[in-house]
């Protein structure tokens, strides 16, 4: 890959890590970066999304889950 | 390929790992500790690639600026503008990034933040009050569409898409694979429609539960078998994770959505491809039907398909508009389309593209949603099938418009279809009318630099025959009769057959001027024309709906040119001293050149006409012309001055083949046309007969008028002789008399009465012409009055043969009365001879033999007074005859002069009968036997019959 197409790359990804972070989409770079490849591969962006959106719904209920069961006491 | 698939599953298990980690730290306070067994991580690893393998597909089509649109809007209804401008500046930025290692599927990327945060939002909501639920989300995100809604509300499912149920490996094995998952659906789905609600019901109750539990112990992760009775058999949905369930509930309902029923949104998408002549994924063409059709296979509401069907009539009104465009342009090199179909056609595609924009604009607006002022009410996407219907309502009256104009000039051309277009435009909605205004002023513009072009340059500009001036190709003294003339088919209705008229008019007279008369001054008056009529006189200065404009165009561009017209027909080409030298030679009223003519070609004109020279006939024309006041005329008129002898019959005589002609050069051909002047011919040829029979009559007065040589001759003759010579001669004197009254009245009549009537006539309406038809009627006028009001005209046909008859009469009086005086002459040299020879002997009485000369003398002065008996006696009896016929003839004549028609012959009748003599004469002449005739019938019947019988008398009356 030569420099230039390095930079393109780099500044691509810091733009769409901009504009995730105005959509306060929560997703760090790396996670994006990942994102990104797979969506240039071909892959379909509405499965990605319900990828991600599946994986997270894990989490919530797990870091939300301590506080609630938490306060009673 | 393979490397490809590896690398996906990779970069999956990457993420998922890094989800997981995230997902983790966040909750964990110890980040190094990894917060998720191995179990977990493949079970996440297994769902992850299991989603991804679905089918699932995006419902909205790829356009990453519309997609950002969206975004941006989404995020400006929020109320976070700023945002919106920054996301707006970035996307910018982003969607310049091109070339190697740029992000290509910038759509996806987009799609994918988009769903995401949209996820990110609800659940914050979620949070902060627990109302919402997932399904609206999905919807709402464009993720996995609603089905079964009212359960899944009714459920309130906000809380059990949240909690966190735990699952089991066996209940996901059943699972597993989602092909097979879906066969098992699908199968189930299609035997028992039925029971599948039932059971689904049952599902949700038991959901609804599980949510209770879940929410009591959430955080338990409390593993619960669902058993479920299907079908007969026993399904065993093991459902502890609650997400698989959910999957399998999504999965299904998109299963059976797709297998028959559509969603709006797709629908709105297919109706608005449809609508631009494209098959969409349900909506397609029915060459049967001919229409847009939903398939029957398709499950939709019935209201919803009459929509469909409704909406796509644009579609197929779209269809037609397009096939024709697409044919004329086609056709049109190689076919006359001409250029008012083309200007249709353009106009046409114009309003097609205006009707793209539309298109576009509501394409980029379906995946939008209804902005709404409240933040938390959620909206659907901003367009329905019946906002659809709104929308299209106008497109679909302009459309339908232009279909029927298709359809109705389809097979028309230039100003016909001009015309079958403006009838459409008689319409009262003024939508429909501004529509239709806008589409003519397009379509009539060709025909309107035609009439422009024609009015002001005189040039027919017509390769495809499309306006309503047809030129044909003539000879030029003809071209202004028959060289353009109006095509009634072509003729638009909104111009009228006066102002038509006029337009035809005005550019014949340019052509007339330049081709006929070879002036270049219409030019200039055309230009001012265009100054005072206040158009430009460039291209497009006129247009539909500006008649008035084209009026006053056409009317101040006549008047001018019909002017200059006029000036240069009476200046440059002098027709008015045409006129007048027509009038003076050929009408014969220039006297002195008449007379001296007439003197000097009657001897020659007696010959056989065979035997005569024109070449003489020339020269004896140009002496006259020399000869008399005709000298000072104009060299040009006297030049075009000719004689011409007719075609001749043997026997004929010079009289009867001698006639002047006037020759005419190009622009006074128009109004001196060949049978112009072959009437002229006529209206000559008549007047020459009676001058010539005039001049007889005065030839003959010459000889028998009494002079005193006469009187003393008649002296010395013998009684009886003198007798009857006197009364032969008078006899002759009389019925001269009766000539002479006739022919002298006929022809004062002809010259006061019809030529000069005519003439001044002629004059004042040559004044008051304006252009060259006015011209051209009037001297119409002027001819037809002559020939009307001089007894040669149809009407007059029987007349017209008693008058010749009459002068043929007068002739062979001239010839009698010739030999009559002839004779007189003869004996009256004779008795001169005999008294000078009588002197003579007188004076030398012994010279000669007595007897001789005596006996002589006695013999002849009796012979001479026999044979001048005889002779008179002849010529009396001939000129007896004559009088006798003329008489009869002319009874003819003045019988049925008063049944002409004309009022001025009542004059001729007036002069002819000045002292009522004829009218008595013939009054007696048949009353006479007619009276007779009754009286004795009536004496008859008296005798016979007995009196008073009243039928007698109606047969008498009868009789009379």
């Amino acid at each position: 890959m030569d420099p230039e197409a390095t930079r393109t790359a780099r500044d691509s990804l810091e733009l769409v890590f901009h504009m995730s972070n105005i959509l306060d989409t929560g997703l760090d770079r790396h996670t994006l970066s990942i994102l990104i490849a797979l969506c240039e591969m071909g892959l379909n962006p509405e499965s990605l999304a319900a990828v991600v959106k599946e994986l997270r719904r894990e989490s919530p209920p797990s870091s939300s889950s301590p506080e609630t069961v938490a306060t009673p006491p | 390929m393979e490397d490809d698939d590896q690398r996906v599953v990779d970069l999956v298990k990457e993420l998922v790992h890094r989800l997981l980690c995230t997902s983790s730290q966040s909750n964990s306070q110890n980040p190094n500790a990894s917060s998720f067994t191995p179990h977990e991580y493949n079970q996440a690893l297994k769902y992850s690639l299991r989603i991804l393998s679905s089918r699932m597909t995006p419902s909205i089509a790829a356009d990453d600026s519309a997609m950002a649109e969206s975004i941006k809007r989404r995020l400006a209804t929020a109320g976070k503008s700023s945002e919106a401008l920054t996301f707006a500046d970035l996307y910018a930025k982003f969607s310049h990034k091109n070339g190697p290692g740029s992000v290509k599927n910038k759509w996806a990327v987009l799609y994918l933040l988009k769903t995401i945060s949209e996820d990110r939002k609800v659940r914050k909501k979620q949070f902060s009050n627990r109302i919402s639920n997932g399904f609206l989300d999905s919807a709402l995100a464009g993720g996995l569409p609603t089905l079964f809604e009212g359960d899944e509300l009714s459920g309130g499912s906000g809380g059990f898409g949240n909690s966190s149920v735990g699952r089991s490996t066996d209940g996901f094995a059943d699972l597993k694979g989602s092909s097979e998952n879906v066969r098992n659906l699908r199968g189930f789905s299609n035997l028992e429609n039925e029971k599948n609600e039932d059971s689904f019901s049952g599902l949700t109750a038991n959901m609804k539960k599980l949510k209770v539990m879940g929410d009591a112990s959430s955080s338990l992760r409390a593993r619960e078998h669902v058993e479920k009775r299907y079908n007969g058999g026993i399904l065993v949905v093991s459902k502890d994770p609650e997400n698989i369930r959910d999957m399998a509930y999504r999965d299904f309902a998109d299963l059976i959505k797709e297998e028959n029923e559509v969603t709006e949104v797709i629908l709105v998408r297919d109706v608005l491809y449809a609508c631009q002549g494209i098959d969409g994924k349900y909506v397609k063409f029915d060459e049967k039907a001919d229409a847009y059709v939903l398939p029957d296979l398709i499950k939709v509401p019935r209201a919803t398909r009459i929509m469909v069907r409704k909406l796509c009539e644009l579609g197929w009104l779209f269809r037609k508009v397009k096939a024709y465009i697409t044919e004329s342009m086609d056709r049109f090199p190689a076919e006359d389309v001409g250029t008012v179909g083309q200007a249709f056609c353009a106009a046409l595609q114009d309003e097609l593209s205006e009707y793209y924009k539309l298109l576009a604009v509501l394409e980029a607006q379906a995946m939008n949603p209804i902005p709404l002022v409240s933040e938390n009410a959620s909206s659907g996407n901003y367009l329905s099938l019946r906002r659809l219907s709104v929308w299209f309502s106008e497109p679909l009256v302009k459309m339908r418009l232009m279909a029927v104009l298709v359809d109705s000039c389809k097979v028309l051309k230039g100003g016909a279809m001009a015309g079958a277009i403006h009838m459409h435009a008689q319409h009262g909605d003024p939508l429909v009318n501004d529509f239709m205004k806008r589409l003519l002023r397009r379509v009539c513009s060709p025909l309107f630099e035609m009439v422009r072009t024609w009015v002001l340059e005189g040039e027919l500009e017509d390769i495809f025959a499309e306006f309503f001036v047809l030129s044909q190709p003539v000879k030029a003294e003809s071209l202004w009769r028959e060289g353009y003339r109006l095509h009634a088919a072509m003729l638009p209705s909104f111009i009228s057959q006066s102002l038509a008229q006029r337009i035809l008019r005005t550019g014949k007279s340019i052509n007339f001027l330049r081709v006929c008369c070879e002036d270049r001054g219409w030019a200039d008056a055309a230009t001012e024309a265009a100054a005072a009529a206040g158009t430009s006189t460039g291209r497009g200065g006129l247009g539909y709906g500006k008649t008035d404009a084209l009026e006053s165009l056409v009317t101040e561009a006549a008047r001018r040119i019909d002017k200059h017209l006029l000036d240069v027909m009476y200046k440059q080409y002098k027709f008015k001293e045409h006129c007048l030298a027509i009038k003076r030679y050929l009408l014969l009223g220039q006297g002195d050149f008449v007379q001296y003519l007439m003197d000097i070609v009657g001897p020659e004109l007696s010959e056989a006409a065979n035997t005569i020279s024109s070449f003489k006939l020339a020269g004896l024309l140009e002496s006259a012309i020399r000869s008399s006041n005709a000298q000072y005329d104009d060299p040009d008129i006297l030049e075009r001055l000719r004689v011409k002898m007719m075609p001749h019959n043997t026997g004929d005589r010079g009289w009867d083949v001698f006639s002047l002609e006037y020759d005419t050069s190009v622009p006074l051909n128009t109004v001196f046309t060949e049978s112009v002047m072959s009437r002229y011919l006529r209206i000559f040829n008549f007047l020459w007969k009676l001058r010539r029979v005039e001049h007889a009559l005065i030839g003959v007065w010459k000889n028998m008028k009494p002079n005193c040589v006469t009187s003393r001759f008649f002296v010395k003759l013998p009684h009886a002789v003198k007798l009857h010579l006197i009364l032969t001669s008078r006899k002759c004197q009389v019925l001269w008399d009766e000539m002479n009254h006739f022919v002298s009245n006929l022809q004062y009549y002809i010259m006061f009465e019809v030529l000069e009537v005519s003439w001044s006539n002629l004059v004042k309406e040559l004044e008051a012409a304006k252009d060259l038809d006015d011209l051209l009627a009037a001297h119409e006028k002027y001819l037809y009055s002559i020939i009307e009001k001089s007894l040669l005209g149809e009407r007059s046909q029987n007349l017209n043969k008693i008058l010749f008859t009459l002068f043929d009469l007068i002739l062979r009086f001239r010839s009698q009365a010739d030999r009559l005086y002839e004779g007189i002459n003869e004996l009256q040299s004779r008795t001169t001879d005999s008294s000078s020879q009588d002197k003579a002997r007188l004076q030398r009485p012994s010279n000669k033999k007595p007897s001789e000369p005596g006996s002589w003398l006695g013999e002849g002065r009796k012979d001479l007074t026999r044979r001048a008996g005889e002779f008179l006696r002849n010529m009396g009896q001939d000129i007896d005859a004559i009088a006798k016929e003329y008489s009869s003839v002319f009874e003819g004549f003045i019988s049925q002069l008063p049944i002409q028609q004309h009022v001025d012959l009542k004059f001729l009748m007036f002069r002819l009968d000045f002292t009522e003599f004829y009218s008595h004469l013939f009054v007696l002449h048949t009353c006479e036997p007619i009276l007779c005739l009754v009286l004795a019938y009536l004496g008859f019947a008296c005798i016979v019959l007995p009196l008073g019988r009243p039928f007698q008398f109606e047969k008498c009356t009868l009789l009379g």
